[in-house]
């Protein structure tokens, strides 16, 4: 094709310099292929099921566009070019800060998460694009408003239905404190969201609430419960139980992770302090403890504890347990086992390697024997299993 | 100040070229003690005195080298010097990584204490007048420095250079984890006979087209291809790699086939540390936007990309980091070097 184009016209050189002439361009840019049309009415019509505004149509079909061009791309297996497209709009939405989960589209385009994250961290290296993280805020908002919570109907009785309003703004202050917390870096968004809205609706009318199950909160809202959600929840729920011990007219009252939830709206009223009480600064007391630790050789818990007490200054004699530090739950927990520093190491790479060290590995001739003898044996057995 | 730091140090990290340019006024070519990218407050004395540590290590190996005649060298005598230049350099750099460790500790029991190797006597008074002089212009105190080591191979008491602020240097030694080295045999290799004649291998031609071999000692595994190209994998050092490797070699030989052991090459180790303290990874991708990748619904950790050395670390909200892609351990020490004070910045977020 550019053979034939090519010595042409060189006069226009001059006119169209920056432009690469036609000699030297492929000429595949110069149409587009079949499979790309596919995929741009794709993403066209992906962007047009989400709603989203016009503008993003023509960035995602833009990008889809510059992908195209790299030639691993185009070379790419359908089923690639198919997460291609989500992966386009995907970043779009989030360019615009606009909360689109990649659970979603995966679940939008029927794709293989693992597919979709390959294809998604190669074409953000590929185009070299900044995409801005998730907002979390903007996700509560969305996702909340999904729940079939607002209404009355056949599936939900009328003590369960709540004031959006009211939800979502006592969601998002769950939300984040689960943030705050250590809840939410390193984890799916999305479990941390359900288990918040959950709390949230429960805490709004406790009386009548807190008999439902999370599964079956989730079940009447008409929302997938996701596996991590039960699991998020328990984990707030003790941070709000840490918190309740440092609230005066709570400390009487022993809560435990059912009745505590009837205080929640209480607790983040004033969520703040409570979480700089109830909690001390891991590693504010980790520096602090190491400087200790230097002059005795102490375990390194006893060495934080005995500096907290010292510095954290409480004014009531009568405290509970010693205040937790402030960590996510993967430091918290104890290690699953404990691994021993690797002894030093004194190889050259350049030791004598003994013969009998080699022969170890090696078959003798009567095992070489009765090892033909079991292969030919098992070949033998599934050629009668099954016949040709 | 620290922010100030930590902004130069990123200017650093992205200027890869001009550093790289920079660097080999510094340094023979092919050293690779002296680090190219030194963060402001990185290893400018250490890796400038090292350098002679560095020589006479060379001199007392190559010495040393006429003593191999017992040694079966029957597949050795390609890469012999390029291997004891590579061990020397690896000592060497054990050096610089115990020196860090003993400075750190020095800084936190707060007693002066000399130094052997002839890395510097270094003082925690002088530490301190030094520390103070060398910072009003980061970028540019890089630049003197490393004339003045090469002329007095001993540090006088009083160092003119801007010396290593002994806090610093975070006292953490990554551990390596993993190292994957490949040899070339030169022979073509019959896959079946030796899946037969070796008790330690495993071959599913339908499944993958080469032999894995694993041996106890060093504990590692081997793909060896038909072509008589083998990797090792699972080695915990470089030399314990080239041990297994050579091991491999062996086993093949003994089997009947000419091997011999060449351009054996580290391709890639992995090392990891602990931080022991928590990092706001949405505030790392934040502020290191180019460099860093977190996707929580994709993965857990944080990938950042440091241009210089080329490493990949995954960092993790427990302050568990991953260090991979590096050739040498020296990348390895020296991104942890150049990424725990950005870490250290998120602590308190």
């Amino acid at each position: 094709m550019s053979a034939a184009g090519g010595q042409g016209r060189p006069f226009l050189r001059v006119f169209l310099a920056p432009e690469v002439t036609y000699s030297r361009s492929t000429g595949e840019n110069d149409q587009v292929s079949r499979s790309q049309q596919r995929g741009l009415r794709r993403v066209r019509d992906l962007c047009r099921v989400l709603q989203l505004p016009s503008t993003f149509e023509d960035t995602a079909v833009a990008y889809y566009q510059q992908a195209y061009r790299h030639s691993g791309i185009r070379a790419a297996r359908l089923q690639k070019k198919e997460v291609l497209v989500g992966c386009c709009v995907l970043i779009t939405c989030r360019q615009h800060n606009w909360p689109l989960t990649m659970g979603t589209v995966c679940a939008l385009l029927y794709a293989d998460l693992d597919v979709f994250s390959g294809t998604y961290m190669q074409i953000v290296k590929l185009l070299g694009l900044d995409v801005p993280s998730l907002c979390l805020a903007d996700l509560v908002k969305t996702y909340c408003s999904s729940f079939r919570l607002f209404q009355a109907s056949p599936s939900v009785p009328a003590k369960y239905v709540e004031d959006k309003e009211k939800m979502l703004s006592r969601t998002l202050q769950l939300v984040e404190l689960a943030d705050e917390t250590w809840l939410v870096t390193g984890r799916h968004p999305l479990p941390v969201i359900t288990a918040a809205t959950f709390l949230a609706w429960q805490s709004l009318q406790p009386s009548h609430r807190l008999t439902c199950s999370l599964a079956r909160f989730c079940k009447l809202a008409n929302v997938d419960l996701p596996y991590p959600a039960s699991s998020r929840l328990q984990e707030l729920l003790s941070v709000l139980l840490r918190m309740a011990e440092r609230l005066a007219w709570l400390q009487v009252l022993k809560l435990d992770k059912r009745s505590v939830v009837k205080h929640i709206g209480d607790l983040l009223q004033h969520r703040h302090t409570l979480v700089r009480k109830a909690f001390r600064d891991g590693t504010a007391e980790m520096e602090a403890g190491e400087k200790e630790l230097r002059g005795r050789c102490q375990g390194p818990e006893q060495g934080k504890e005995e500096v907290a007490s010292s510095s954290l200054d409480l004014p009531e004699g009568k405290r509970p347990a010693s205040p937790t530090p402030l960590l996510p739950p993967c430091m918290l927990k104890p290690p699953k086992r404990i691994c021993p520093p690797p002894p030093v190491s004194t190889v050259t790479g350049d030791e004598n390697i003994s013969d009998s060290e080699i022969e170890q590995y090696l078959r003798t001739p009567q095992e070489i024997k009765d090892f033909e003898k079991a292969q030919a044996a098992r070949q033998a057995a599934r050629s009668v299993s099954n016949p040709p | 100040m620290v922010l100030q730091r930590q902004c130069n140090k990123t200017f650093l990290l992205m200027q890869g070229q001009r550093c790289c340019e920079y660097a080999d006024d510094l340094a023979p070519p092919g050293s690779p003690l002296l680090s190219p990218i030194v963060p402001d407050d990185g290893y400018i004395p250490n890796t400038s005195n090292s350098e002679t540590v560095f020589n006479s290590h060379l001199q007392e190996v190559k010495g040393a080298s006429g003593h191999f005649s017992s040694v079966d060298l029957s597949f050795l005598p390609d890469e012999l010097t390029q291997e004891s230049k590579d061990q020397s350099v690896i000592r060497s750099k054990q050096d610089i990584e115990e020196n860090c460790k003993t400075q750190s500790q020095q800084s936190r029991l707060s007693l002066p204490r000399e130094q052997d190797m002839g890395l510097g006597l270094i003082n925690d008074s002088t530490l301190s007048k030094s520390h103070s002089q060398a910072y009003p212009g980061d970028a540019d105190s890089v630049q003197p420095s490393p004339e003045k080591p090469n002329s007095t191979p001993l540090m006088s008491i009083t160092p003119m250079t801007p010396v290593t602020p002994v806090s610093e240097c975070s006292g953490i030694v990554p551990q390596l984890q993993n190292i994957v080295s490949t040899v070339n045999l030169a022979c073509k290799l019959d896959l079946k006979k030796i899946a037969l004649h070796a008790k330690n291998a495993e071959y599913n031609p339908k499944r993958f087209a080469a032999v894995i071999m694993r041996i106890r000692e060093p504990r590692t595994t081997a793909l060896i291809f038909s072509s008589g190209k083998m990797v090792c994998t699972g080695a915990k050092s470089e030399e314990q790699s080239r041990l297994a490797a050579r091991k491999y070699a062996r086993v093949v030989q003994k089997l009947g086939f000419p091997a011999r052991f060449l351009d054996f090459k580290i391709q890639n180790m992995v090392g990891s540390c602990d931080v022991r303290f928590p990092i706001r990874l949405e505030g790392l991708v934040l502020t290191h936007q180019q460099f860093s990748s977190y996707e929580p619904e994709l993965f857990p950790g944080l990938i950042y990309r440091m241009v210089k050395p080329r490493i990949v670390l995954l960092i993790f909200v427990s302050g568990k980091v991953v260090l991979t892609g590096a050739k040498e351990r020296s990348e390895i020490y020296e991104a942890f070097e150049n990424i725990y004070p950005i870490l250290k910045g998120f602590k308190k977020a």
